[in-house]
């Protein structure tokens, strides 16, 4: 493929990029963690000297290193070794450095570690059985609490006609990126440096501060190729490990998590309870309720930004009058409750189009049709009270309606059709800066971020400044640099790469284009072009050769610069109907509607997706194949969510499968074919009215699935993932009323 | 993963004298090594010396008057690839595509699955189906026993420290027979459970075997018994069925619950042997 169709194509495919685990330095040590035996417990002893003495090897605990300690960003109490308590299992309570691997391996087993195991709670149920009351706000098993309404709600439930009761658990899941975490530190006089497989070189360095208690000034983070990270390398984890390693050592140190220690130490998305109940009068719906009980694992208190977000999910794209949000953020012994693929939200679609789906018969109507009509249009107000700006998920449902009944028309026996809805906004909220220097054989992007694979970097950010300034994506190269040179730039997270990062590209194009017009002498709109083999400057009427613009400095200098900067504001959301917590306005709307044919073994609750479609509201194409691959890889990962993933905890806290042998992400011959159909026209925030597409794909896949199970069986799943020993159960049991726990009819 | 010798011994005689001059516990046996190496990584090994078998002639398989006998280091994919072995063997055939992937099955062997003997292996309720022998060498000879009887407990075989598996022979080629598993995950998972049929023209009569159930796969006597004669009828189909279902073996783990199991069995018995009398099929 060519340069311009996926740069980093053939450097990949050759084995020639350097992934974080494949960092290797000359005189480097290899770091090992000791993790904790127990989910919960005090620490008697951590005895590292039969460790220290064994040859050229150097072990840290809490004693080493708690002057330094500031406290990680949000965790302000928790350094990175725990001095008193453990709070979950393979917590990190000390490391070592030896000159190989076995050597480091071996100086681990030889740390000492006492504890009094205390009882571990790894089950939010057993913490709370029954719905907690407003005085479990005070526990200290309660990391965060949101509510927010409007209107009576128990009012409008009495009135309603028909009021639709259930209860959905849905599982934890881990990120599974190929690269496990891996990085390199090195700690020379004053200066902190590390090497490391992010999606965010500056949140690295940020996090390093605070938690080593050192200024971000004395700290470079370079970014490695990023082999996959899905969320799970949005913060840091190793890197102030690594580090202070690496300052005992007075060497470099290499620290790499092994497979298994990726799934249990991997701030991975953690179990929910939700609890709803709808009320439906006139066919219309006129009250919701909504209680939401979330692991947040060992999270510290204040940490409600997964609650008050993934809680406006499960309302859905959906109007309302009377409603009412409650959540609960849990914290029990386990890794904290870390960012996953749009955290929560193709849980929370799952939840949300299941039940409305249940609403639906439960008053005798359509459940495509029930959603179709209670569905946003531009100008509607969410439940907290924001206007819906352009949001392409009616038209997408529409496309989605109209394949399901072609293929509805050929269905063989034994196989059902459903339809998900999702919705996101694309996270341009968190802000970024980019450069630009031109000279005249290309235009390069220099700015901090690193491509983790999704072509949101090095295809997202050439095509918007190619588009802005007319140039072919041949001639335009998008450069890495690190935090010591690079301008700042928030992270390859929230689908916002594109959205936020392109516009601070957008603006730097445009400030570099009108430098231009300047040069020219004002003569109107100013574009690049390749002419030959240089570049060229036109504007109405004349062209002129760049070498020609260019001062003698700037041609000296590596060309003419310009900068751009984004900071994208959010709407606003109505405060008089939050009454406690964080709940968060959107910045666009974006969603998809999907379709799955499923052909169900009714005997052993076994589904095959046979065929699948997508139609994936996106605001405007960038880069068609870079878009299409976005929206495959997230229906894939959402058929691992929907149907094989989760990781099991044991009732003591330990994860049961740490390993893809018993944690079932998809594999090639389980995925369907997949039709991508994008939904333009609906701008967004991005460069050119895009929207963000990392997360948006994934989002419906749970719900679609389910959908198509329940069209082809009757069976009303309530649980995620849809294994194929619910299913069996489900049907077993005699075809369960599709409408829920309990449906009240008047 | 700590360091180790790894010796690729030329003959049977040279493999039997290192297995017999080593240590017990410092000797490991690399057959295809899809189990062993991971062993290794993890740590859960951590043998002095490695006896690689690839250079003996063990590699291959041949069909017999009747029977089939499998050189217990032949790579699962080369087995694959004899187009008699599904018209000859479909059990076998069947079983052998569903373990791992294609990568896998391109190192892993027979002799390495019945020696690492894992309660959820898909080879062993076929091979126990077909009655399989297992031919065993060692320095003071060989010796030859029934699958059953080689199987101890989950992971736990008859084969001696000083012991090697030479060779797995099925007796009586079964073109009726087959196999049938179920998962969380169709492909690469571990089966939660496998039901394995095999009529005996020779001894007319069924052979039915249950895997994926810890501690290990086992026959199923009573459940042959119901199916009775070469064809049966649907009330001897859903009687074996029942008879399957209930079997003590099935338990539950945490990869499947007893229920879940006992559903799977009677349904898969009932599909397999319906399987093996599917028209165009030869006749027993």
């Amino acid at each position: 493929m060519s340069r311009a169709g996926r740069p980093d194509a053939e450097t990949k495919l050759r084995g020639a990029v350097e992934f974080g685990t494949d960092l290797a330095v000359p005189g480097m040590r290899w770091g090992v963690l000791v993790l904790a035996p127990a989910a919960h417990g005090r620490i008697r002893r951590v005895d590292l000297s039969a460790a220290r003495a064994l040859p050229s090897v150097v072990a840290i605990g809490a004693d080493d290193v708690g002057p330094l300690v500031g406290g990680a960003k949000g965790d302000p109490d928790r350094p990175p070794f725990p001095s008193r308590e453990i709070v979950y299992r393979s917590q990190p309570i000390a490391a070592v450095a030896a000159p190989s691997l076995a050597a480091a391996r071996e100086a681990a087993k030889a740390v000492r570690v006492e504890v009094d195991a205390e009882p571990a709670v790894a089950d939010l149920e057993r913490l709370f059985p029954e719905w907690p009351g407003p005085q479990a706000r005070a526990s200290p098993q309660v990391a965060a609490h949101v509510l927010a309404h409007r209107g009576n709600v128990d009012r409008a439930l009495a009135e309603a006609e028909t009021v639709v009761a259930e209860t959905y658990r849905t599982a934890g899941i881990h990120q599974v990126a190929l690269e496990p975490h891996a990085c390199v530190a090195e700690v020379t006089g004053d200066r902190w440096t590390v090497r490391t497989s992010t999606q965010s070189p500056f949140g690295v360095r940020e996090d390093v501060a605070s938690i080593l208690g050192i200024p971000e000034a004395s700290i470079d983070v370079e970014g490695t190729w990023v082999g996959g990270g899905f969320g799970g390398k949005g913060a840091s984890m190793l890197e102030p490990y690594a580090l202070l390693l690496a300052r005992a050592a007075g060497a470099p140190v290499r620290l790499a998590l092994t497979y298994r220690e990726e799934f249990l130490l991997g701030r991975s998305t953690l179990p929910a309870v939700v609890r709803l109940e709808t009320g439906v009068r006139s066919g219309r719906i006129v009250a919701r309720r909504v209680r939401l009980l979330l692991d947040v694992g060992t999270s510290l208190p204040g940490r409600d930004f997964a609650t008050g977000y993934a809680i406006g999910f499960l309302l859905g794209p959906y109007r309302t009058d009377a409603f009412e949000v409650e959540g609960f953020a849990v914290r029990t012994n386990k890794p904290p409750f870390g960012p996953h693929r749009a955290p929560l939200a193709p849980q929370a679609a799952f939840v949300a189009e299941s039940h409305l789906a249940a609403v639906a018969r439960a008053v005798g109507q359509d459940p495509e049709a029930f959603r179709a009509d209670h569905l946003w249009a531009d100008g509607s107000t969410t439940p907290l009270g924001q206007r819906v700006g352009p949001f392409g998920l009616a038209a997408a449902l529409a496309g989605a309606r109209a394949r399901a009944a072609a293929w509805r028309a050929e269905l063989p026996a034994g196989h059902g059709v459903g339809i998900g809805l999702g919705f996101w906004s694309t996270g341009t909220g968190a802000g970024g800066e980019a450069r630009l220097r031109l000279d005249d054989r290309e235009l390069v992007v220099e700015q901090g971020e690193r491509e983790i694979g999704s072509g949101s970097v090095l295809i997202g950010l050439a095509e918007v400044a190619a588009r802005r300034t007319g140039l072919p994506r041949e001639r335009i190269r998008v450069n890495y640099l690190g935090t010591a040179t690079a301008p700042f730039d928030a992270g390859v997270f929230g689908s916002r790469t594109v959205g936020a990062l392109g516009r601070a590209v957008d603006d730097a194009a445009g400030s570099l284009l009108a430098d231009l017009g300047r040069r020219m002498g004002e003569v109107g709109p100013v574009t690049l072009a390749l002419e030959g083999d240089g570049l060229v400057a036109r504007g109405p009427g004349v062209t002129r050769p760049l070498a020609e613009l260019l001062t003698p400095h700037e041609r000296a200098t590596g060309g003419l610069r310009a900068a751009g900067r984004h900071y994208g504001v959010a709407g606003e959301i109505d405060a008089s109907r939050v009454v406690e917590g964080g709940f968060y306005a959107y910045h666009d709307f974006t969603g998809a509607a999907h379709v799955a044919e499923v052909d169900v073994d009714p005997s052993t609750g076994g589904v095959q997706v046979v065929r699948y479609a997508a139609f994936q509201d996106v605001g405007a194409v960038l880069d068609r194949p870079a878009a299409q691959a976005q929206v495959e890889g997230g229906v894939v990962m959402g058929l691992g969510t929907a149907l094989t993933e989760e990781a099991v905890w044991s009732d003591d806290g330990r994860l049961t499968n740490p390993g893809l042998l018993d944690y079932r992400i998809p594999r090639m011959p389980d995925v369907p074919p997949i039709e991508v159909v994008f939904v333009e026209g609906y701008p967004g925030a991005g460069p050119f009215g895009a929207k963000g597409l990392g997360e948006p794909p994934i989002i419906p896949v749970p719900a679609t699935v389910a959908a198509a199970i329940e069209d082809a069986t009757g069976a009303h799943l309530t649980e995620l993932p849809l294994s194929p020993e619910r299913l069996a159960r489900a049907l077993k049991a005699g075809r369960p009323s599709r409408s829920a726990d309990a449906a009240r009819r008047r | 993963m700590a360091a180790y010798v790894l010796v690729a011994p030329a003959s049977e005689s040279e493999a039997l004298a290192e297995l017999a001059a080593a240590p017990e516990g410092t000797i490991a046996v690399l057959a295809g090594g899809s189990d062993l190496l991971l062993d290794l990584e993890e740590g859960l090994r951590a043998p002095r010396r490695v006896v690689s078998l690839r250079r003996l002639p063990w590699r291959r398989h041949r069909w017999l008057s009747g029977g089939l006998e499998i050189g217990s280091t032949e790579p699962l994919a080369d087995l694959e690839a004899d187009p008699e072995l599904a018209a000859r063997c479909p059990a076998l055939a069947q079983a052998i595509a569903a373990v791992g992937s294609p990568a896998l099955r391109r190192q892993a062997t027979v002799g390495g699955n019945l020696g690492r003997a894992a309660p959820a292996s898909d080879l062993i309720p076929v091979l126990l189906a077909l009655d399989a022998e297992v031919e065993l060498v060692s320095g003071s000879g060989t010796r030859s026993l029934g699958l059953d009887r080689f199987l101890r407990a989950s992971r736990v075989t008859a084969l001696a420290p000083t012991e090697l598996i030479r060779s797995v022979r099925c007796p009586e080629v079964r073109t009726r027979s087959a196999y049938l598993w179920q998962r969380v995950r169709p492909s690469n998972d571990i089966s939660q459970i496998g039901v394995a049929v095999a009529w005996s023209p020779g001894e007319r009569r069924w052979r039915v075997s249950l895997g994926g159930s810890p501690p290990r796969p086992v026959l199923a006597e009573d459940a042959a018994a119901e199916l009775a004669g070469p064809n049966p009828g649907e009330t001897e189909l859903a009687r074996a069925s029942e008879r399957l279902a209930a079997h003590p073996a099935l338990v539950t783990d945490r990869r499947a619950s007893d229920e879940h199991r006992r559903r799977l069995a009677g349904t898969l018995l009932d599909r397999a042997v319906r399987a093996t009398m599917a028209p165009g099929r030869p006749a027993p």
